[in-house]
């Protein structure tokens, strides 16, 4: 593994810059959105250290030879698998749903790093058998390796993370060239289980789901969400619904350029709830308005296509996967929390990446940068 | 964009492109979802944005106090505690969230947990604290609200004092109607209640707070809702999502005090006309064996040169000091049940009865005035009267006997002896007319005594200032032919002249026509309030008598102009509109005179004599006896024909040289006019002269 001095004139600049970019923006609205609440008051610094701990761990990833997670990448699987099994076991233990290990000072969400590691297995054993990729196999055995940490998760349960890796999986699938048709009978197999499911569906929302039960797997508080998406109520106003009215409300009141930085009411009169975390977006378009949120759209795009620019380069077809793993990863997670932010999906977990409050999301996705910036400085099979 | 894949890389261009799309399909569909929320909707959003951090704080008014004629006050306000609960600022902690409810309920005496389920007003729920506060937690969990309401000033000491260890608990201090006089005074100021969900738009909009203002339900209380209320302040705050009020947001305007009153009524006089009813109902009660003999009974008295009431009081009634700060259910439908006595209507303007031989004060007004009989000549009451049917006048089954109360006739009477024994026969005549006598013919008539019954203020709401006001019923051919389908007859004629029939008066109306001839021909408009005072107890406003229209005056008053002298704000009262043509009259001076003099005699010699003379004072009056036949009469069998049950009235004013008060009785099924009715005017216009006495003595 050595790190040849020459290779780092290939290094993404823009990438970087439109990634650190982001980052900072993300401290300067977290300040904002903890709205003087004082339980959240550390957010700010601990964000910072982050960001901090973030730039290392990009230099240290891009200066890795991507190829080494290649030859480690079964251990990486086992590591997962262990940290996942390990925190659903304390979340048995008592504690309820937990998805943190404490630390010293910090928690660390394993179910955030797993996304990235999963990644690079799923790269790794695809990569591997690029030359079988038509075999059904194949797909399955894909399928089984992703399925497991996926299951683990949804154990925790952590019903969003779980949809990541299924996401992950059927991206990393699709670009390797597995046939379209084993996604449609996998879709058909779904959508037969569904509806062997839909009696005892049916059953709950008519008794246990009133009765505030859980439906197995799933917690109530999930089945409300997606309840409260569907058929929302219009009366309720401190319902389940509250959450979402109040981030069309701060969005909306934005306008063109927003109520200006610390002055959105919604934000700062705290009408909205987890603003620092999943409603980051919500505001910071009531602060900085339309030409602000399509700013950081387009910021997030940019990141996003040069993911995918750094995967049509990749030398290998495990240096694309990871960078187009990469992309999906931050394409679906922007397009999952944007979406709940502007009320057109239901409410799930999903941070905002390179915004929303979370050292283990931020740290993750930008060790996911640091691994596509290694990918982008190896292009050239032979460096003169 | 070259989508070719670098060399090495194996990812289909196709589907890369497909990634592309897919991204750029995201971001179209949330640029034009942002466009339409932040551009398009921009505004309505930015008005739900305020909408949520602007509250609009309305500042109670004051509500105006009342006064009696003297300055003792009747109502005035007085704080009434309750104890609120905000559900957010509860503790966590499950254990220590029921300490403070088994506290509260330790003190309020209000349950934790009561088996209604269903939601009730503000401080109207009888629901538990458990219950109560974990629905509002749900609805309202920033905003404070009442647990138990009207707790007494000892028990909110103590959870001021212990306000500290019970987080989210809170006292506050509500002003309440202080009714002084209670019961006795119910009929006339009336009583307070919640703005009902039919009105709440209207009430909003000037400003009230729906389940937080009172708003006046009968009585003055409501007649002067407007002035007494005064009107709400106004302030917008900006709050935070936990309701802590940041800072005010433009200009306040501070809440207007309602006007105070000053009423008309002496409660000495009212004190004293009450018992004086309460009393002679309970004997009616008691000598007749029968608990419920008389159900009700009304006194008004009235200044009849200014139109003034001095006293009015109805029984049964309702104890207003039990009304406040609210209503109680049971106390409530007890009320409502008492349905012949009916103590939430206010009998002396609300309900109608047929007034009898009070009502031949109309007959002899009207037949004097258009010269149907001279008084002086005798006609011949033989004690009964027939009328042949018109159309079998030989079939003596088909005729009608018309008697006198007393059988045996009271031989040739002139006008004078007819009123003062209020001889029946005398009244069909010259109402109807008979063959033989020297009356006019067909008598008075049904034309004439309906225009002379308005006159007098028969048939239509005299615009008194409390609300409900009935108009009563005079009966004509025309009201007979679409009410009835039948054409009028003699009998109906006769009927109507002595006041029986198809005649209703409220015992206002009937209190009006003796005050009418007393005051000479002026009806003076029946008014309760004497001065509107201001917040600081300036008077902004007497009330001036004003007379409706004046029989003798020569002047007819166009039916627009009665009631134009009366100066309140036009939302007071608008009764009198109902008129559809003037009742005014020109009547001849020495009608109303000779009608005086008979009501004169009618105390000094006649039905009234044993019962209503007064020892010092001169008075004048009329008795009558009602006779009906109401559903409870008519299933216990009474109503037999010729000796109905009957109302006692009696009306009379004094002294009789210069009338100063006017005064009635009425009582339900209290058989005689005079014997039942009589002694209640008698004893009130006593109450009257003594008081009189005593400030005159007392001023100088």
């Amino acid at each position: 593994m050595q790190v040849s001095a020459r290779v780092w004139r290939h290094f993404d600049v823009w990438l970087l810059a439109a990634v650190a970019a982001l980052t900072i923006a993300s401290v300067a609205m977290i300040q904002s959105a903890i709205a003087g609440n004082e339980s959240l008051a550390e957010a700010v610094p601990r964000q910072m250290i982050y960001a901090v701990i973030g730039l290392v761990v990009i230099v240290v990833a891009a200066a890795i030879d991507y190829r080494f997670w290649s030859a480690i990448a079964r251990p990486i699987y086992v590591v997962v698998l262990v940290l996942l099994a390990l925190i659903m076991a304390a979340g048995f233990v008592g504690f309820g749903a937990a998805r943190w290990f404490n630390v010293g000072i910090v928690n660390i969400q394993p179910s955030e790093l797993s996304k990235v590691l999963m990644i690079i297995v799923l790269a790794d054993y695809l990569a591997r058998h690029q030359h079988e990729i038509g075999q059904f196999r194949i797909f399955i055995r894909s399928l089984i390796l992703a399925a497991v940490p996926a299951v683990l998760v949804f154990l925790q349960p952590d019903l969003s993370t779980a949809i990541v890796l299924g996401v992950i999986w059927v991206a990393l699938t699709f670009a390797s060239g597995a046939k379209l048709r084993y996604f449609l009978v996998l879709l058909a197999i779904g959508a037969v289980i569904l509806v062997l499911l839909s009696p005892l569906l049916i059953d709950y929302f008519n008794g246990p789901y009133q009765a505030g039960e859980d439906f197995y797997f799933v917690q109530r508080y999930q089945m409300q969400r997606i309840v409260s998406f569907l058929l929302p109520d219009p009366e309720a106003h401190h319902g389940e619904s509250y959450n979402v009215n109040q981030a069309k409300i701060a969005i909306g009141s934005g306008g063109w350029f927003g109520q200006g930085y610390g002055h959105g009411t919604q934000t700062q009169l705290r009408f909205m709830k987890v603003r620092h975390t999943d409603f980051i977006f919500s505001a910071l378009s009531e602060e900085f308005g339309f030409v602000g949120a399509i700013i950081l759209l387009a910021v997030l795009g940019f990141i996003i296509l040069r993911c995918l620019r750094a995967a049509r380069m990749a030398r290998d077809q495990f240096g694309a996967l990871i960078c187009y793993g990469v992309a999906i990863l931050l394409l679906f997670q922007s397009a999952i929390n944007v979406g709940m932010n502007l009320a057109l999906i239901p409410v799930s977990g999903l941070p905002l990446p390179f915004v929303s409050y979370g050292g283990s999301s931020l740290v993750a996705n930008l060790l996911g940068i640091g691994m596509v910036e290694s990918v982008i400085l190896r292009h050239k099979r032979i460096e003169l | 964009m070259k989508l070719l894949p670098a060399e090495g890389s194996k990812i289909p261009t196709w589907r890369m492109a497909i990634t592309y799309a897919v991204m750029a399909g995201i971001g179209i569909a949330f640029a034009v979802r942002l466009f339409n929320l932040q551009i398009l909707q921009g505004t309505t959003y930015l008005e739900a944005a305020r909408e949520n951090r602007i509250t609009n704080v309305r500042l109670p008014a004051a509500r105006g106090v009342i006064y009696d004629r003297n300055g003792s006050l009747l109502v005035r306000n007085l704080p009434s505690y309750n104890v609120l609960v905000t559900p957010a600022y509860l503790p966590d902690s499950e254990a220590e969230i029921e300490t403070i409810y088994a506290r509260l309920s330790e003190l309020t005496g209000v349950p934790l947990v009561t088996s209604v389920t269903v939601p009730g007003a503000r401080c109207r729920d009888e629901r538990g604290i458990r219950q109560l506060v974990e629905e509002r937690d749900s609805i309202a969990p920033y905003e404070a609200w009442p647990v138990a309401c009207d707790v007494g000033e000892t028990v909110a000491r103590i959870i001021r004092e212990q306000q500290v260890d019970m987080p989210g608990v809170s006292i506050e201090a509500e002003p309440v109607r202080d009714y002084t006089t209670g019961a006795l005074t119910s009929a006339i100021l009336g009583y307070m209640g919640p703005i009902p969900e039919s009105l709440k738009d209207t009430y909003e909009a000037l400003g009230f707070v729906v389940d937080r203002d009172l708003i006046g339900y009968a009585g003055i209380e409501a007649a002067y809702q407007t002035l007494l209320a005064g009107s709400n302040g106004f302030k917008q705050v900006e709050e935070d999502v936990a309701g802590n009020p940041l800072r005010e947001v433009g200009e306040v305007t501070q809440p207007t005090p309602g006007y105070s009153l000053c009423l008309t009524i002496d409660t000495r006089l009212q004190a004293a006309a009450d018992s004086a009813l309460r009393n002679q109902m309970e004997w009616v009660n008691w000598s007749s064996g029968e608990a419920d003999r008389t159900p009700l009974g009304v006194v008004i008295a009235m200044n009849p040169q200014t139109g003034e009431i001095l006293a009015l009081s109805t029984l049964p009634t309702y104890d207003t000091t039990r009304f406040s700060p609210f209503i109680p259910l049971d106390y409530y439908e007890e009320l409502i049940n008492d349905e012949r006595g009916k103590p939430l209507v206010d009998h002396a303007v609300s309900s109608t009865f047929p007034p009898g031989s009070t009502f031949k004060l109309v007959t002899s007004v009207g037949a004097l005035n258009e010269r149907v009989i001279d008084p002086n000549q005798t006609i011949l009451d033989p004690g009964k009267i027939t009328i042949q049917n018109a159309y079998f006048p030989n079939d003596p089954g088909q005729s009608k006997d018309f008697v006198c109360w007393n059988r045996e006739g009271h031989g040739r009477v002139d006008f004078l002896h007819g009123l003062a024994f209020s001889c029946n026969v005398y009244f069909y005549k010259i109402g109807g007319g008979f063959p033989g006598e020297p009356i006019r013919e067909g008598g008075l008539g049904v034309n004439d005594l309906y225009r002379y019954a308005h006159a007098l203020g028969y048939g239509a709401p005299l615009g008194l200032d409390l609300p409900a006001e009935e108009g009563g019923l005079i009966p004509s051919t025309d009201w007979k032919r679409i009410t009835l389908g039948e054409s009028w007859s003699t009998g109906d004629t006769y009927n109507t002249a002595t006041g029986q029939g198809y005649v209703l008066a409220t015992p206002l109306q009937v209190l009006t026509s003796a005050a009418t001839i007393a005051n000479n021909g002026k009806v003076m408009w029946p008014h309760l309030v004497d001065q509107v005072l201001d917040g600081e107890g300036n008077v902004v406003k007497e009330i001036e008598p004003c007379v409706l229209w004046d029989l003798l005056d020569g002047v007819i008053t166009p039916v627009e102009e009665i009631g134009s002298c009366r100066d309140l704000p036009e939302s007071i009262t608008d009764q009198l509109e109902e008129r559809e043509s003037t009742p005014d009259l020109d009547v001849h001076p020495e009608v109303l005179e000779l009608v005086r003099q008979g009501m004169r005699m009618v105390v000094t010699e006649g039905t009234a004599e044993d019962y209503a003379q007064l020892d010092n004072i001169s008075s004048a009056g009329k008795t009558g006896t009602g006779e009906f036949c109401d559903e409870v009469a008519s299933e216990q069998g009474l109503c037999v024909p010729g000796a109905w049950p009957s109302h006692a009235w009696y009306v009379a004013f004094a002294p009789y040289e210069n009338p100063e008060i006017a005064v009635i009785a009425f009582v339900y099924n209290g058989t005689e006019g005079a014997v039942t009715s009589g002694p209640i005017v008698k004893q009130v216009l006593e109450a009257y002269f003594n008081l009189k006495a005593i400030d005159a003595a007392r001023q100088s």
